[in-house]
């Protein structure tokens, strides 16, 4: 094993981090879009798609790579299970994005738009942004402090989703016909819901990353 | 650990004259399970293993303290006899190093020795050791042929058999594989895999891919010193030592 392999092990730990960014951006723009119902902002985030899966492929194709030439042991071997299990969880990430971008698209020319904030969807979103920022901060520098809170801020969230759930059943029985856009904007707080699942997912992996152990989020 | 120890080294140190070639150094190893010993060229894998059958003994100026003890005896005590000792911790060496006889004469070799004279029972040895060794089928058509017109991969089983044909509990192996092939090397390794049914196994390797793929048990020495000792999953997956992690994973020096 020579240096040139820590070399590309510190590239691939780049290239990763920046996917997880990107990813986390679709997610953070659809959120704004929703806020804002800003259609050509979420347009955007569905063409991102396709460049999120390209370096999904061509990063899992790297790590495969890196495993076959150098058969990376220890802190090495951890580095690039981690980066495998980040890439993934950033591409459901990214998904989830596009996924509340179309909603945005669908919903663009409902009456009922308001009730996105009156469910404190932006909310919860910037609690999930801000898991998955600090998630990706630890495995960028090894800090678990980062994610020393994330099991308690995942019982927030899943516990907003529950309110969020309950409101929404209220809206709907008092006005059938916010039903669509209600229905729909309780799929988002559970898409919002399984990115803090991933964001916990890369805790955890990172988690093991930096010590070897592997814990359990939740 | 829960394998039953078959030798033991308790603060063992060892000198070459004036140089200290082991310090203070406290292992267990289990019976029929392969040990690995890793570390840098210098660092006292072999020196180590020497110890086990005091083929150091051998050596001018070599000077031993503490305590190495096989089956709890101590085999540097009194009434210990190294020829014994050798015949029941037999060892193999880097280069396969069979003696100018036939295939046969050289695993006949050692029983002959111990005084076995008695013809069948010398055939069933040698075809039993043979077929331990994984080198039976390659072989039986020709036992009279020299060991050395044997491929290296051949003649280093047939060290092997040469090995169990007395009758060994641990079989020591320095460097087994570093002068043959991939193929042959892989017959070495599926052959340490069975070995350890019967066998303890310790194997000194510089090849860190072997020492995971065919041990239970992993040391990692550095000047002189046992740094880590531990279930070979666990050393090459979050070694404890920060030298261990450096070292395996080619961050040295």
């Amino acid at each position: 094993m020579t240096d040139k392999f820590h070399d590309e092990i510190a590239k691939m730990r780049e290239d990763v981090l920046a996917m997880g960014f990107f990813a986390e951006r679709m997610l953070s723009d659809a959120m704004t879009a929703l806020q804002k119902n800003d259609v050509s902002l979420a347009e955007d985030v569905k063409k991102r798609k396709k460049q999120l899966s390209h370096l999904n492929d061509t990063l899992e194709e790297e790590a495969y790579r890196l495993i076959a030439l150098y058969q990376p042991v220890a802190r090495d071997m951890r580095e690039i299970a981690c980066a495998l299990k980040v890439i993934s969880a950033a591409e459901r990430i990214g998904r989830y994005g596009k996924d509340i971008a179309s909603v945005v698209i669908s919903l663009a020319d409902t009456r009922s738009k308001d009730l996105a904030i009156a469910l404190s969807l932006p909310h919860m979103g910037n609690l999930v942004i801000s898991m998955i920022d600090d998630a990706l901060q630890a495995y960028a520098t090894g800090d678990l402090s980062k994610i020393a809170a994330h099991s308690e801020r995942d019982d927030v969230v899943d516990a907003l989703r529950h309110t969020i759930f309950r409101e929404g059943i209220t809206y709907m029985m008092e006005d059938p016909r916010t039903i669509t856009s209600c229905m729909n904007y309780l799929m988002i707080a559970r898409y919002l819901e399984r990115c803090a699942d991933h964001s916990c997912k890369i805790a955890e992996k990172v988690h093991y990353m930096v010590t070897g152990e592997r814990i359990e989020i939740k | 650990m829960n394998d039953e120890t078959i030798i033991a080294t308790e603060k063992l140190d060892l000198w070459y004259g004036p140089a200290r070639a082991l310090l203070d150094i406290t292992m267990e190893i289990p019976d029929r399970r392969v040990t690995a010993l890793i570390g840098p060229s210098g660092c006292g894998k072999s020196t180590l293993i020497r110890c086990f059958n005091r083929m150091n003994d051998l050596v001018p100026g070599c000077r031993i303290q503490g305590k190495v003890t096989f089956h709890g005896k101590d085999i540097y005590g009194n009434g210990t006899d190294p020829v014994g000792l050798r015949r029941r911790i037999g060892m193999v060496f880097q280069k396969p190093n069979p003696f100018p006889k036939s295939i046969y004469e050289n695993v006949a070799y050692g029983p002959r020795v111990h005084g076995m004279n008695d013809r069948t029972r010398l055939d069933s040895i040698v075809e039993e050791s043979l077929r331990r060794a994984a080198l039976w089928d390659e072989v039986k058509d020709r036992l009279s042929a020299p060991a050395l017109s044997l491929s290296g991969g051949q003649q280093q089983r047939l060290c092997i058999a040469r090995t169990l044909a007395v009758g060994p509990e641990v079989i020591l192996m320095d460097e087994p594989c570093s002068a043959l092939d991939p193929i042959a090397t892989a017959k070495i390794e599926a052959l340490i895999e069975e070995l350890k049914q019967r066998y303890c196994v310790i194997i000194v390797t510089h090849n860190m891919q072997q020492a995971a793929r065919v041990s239970d048990f992993t040391g990692f020495m550095y000047l002189g010193r046992l740094v880590e000792f531990g279930e070979t999953v666990q050393i090459f997956e979050s070694p404890r030592d920060e030298l261990t992690e450096n070292y395996i994973t080619g961050r040295f020096g």
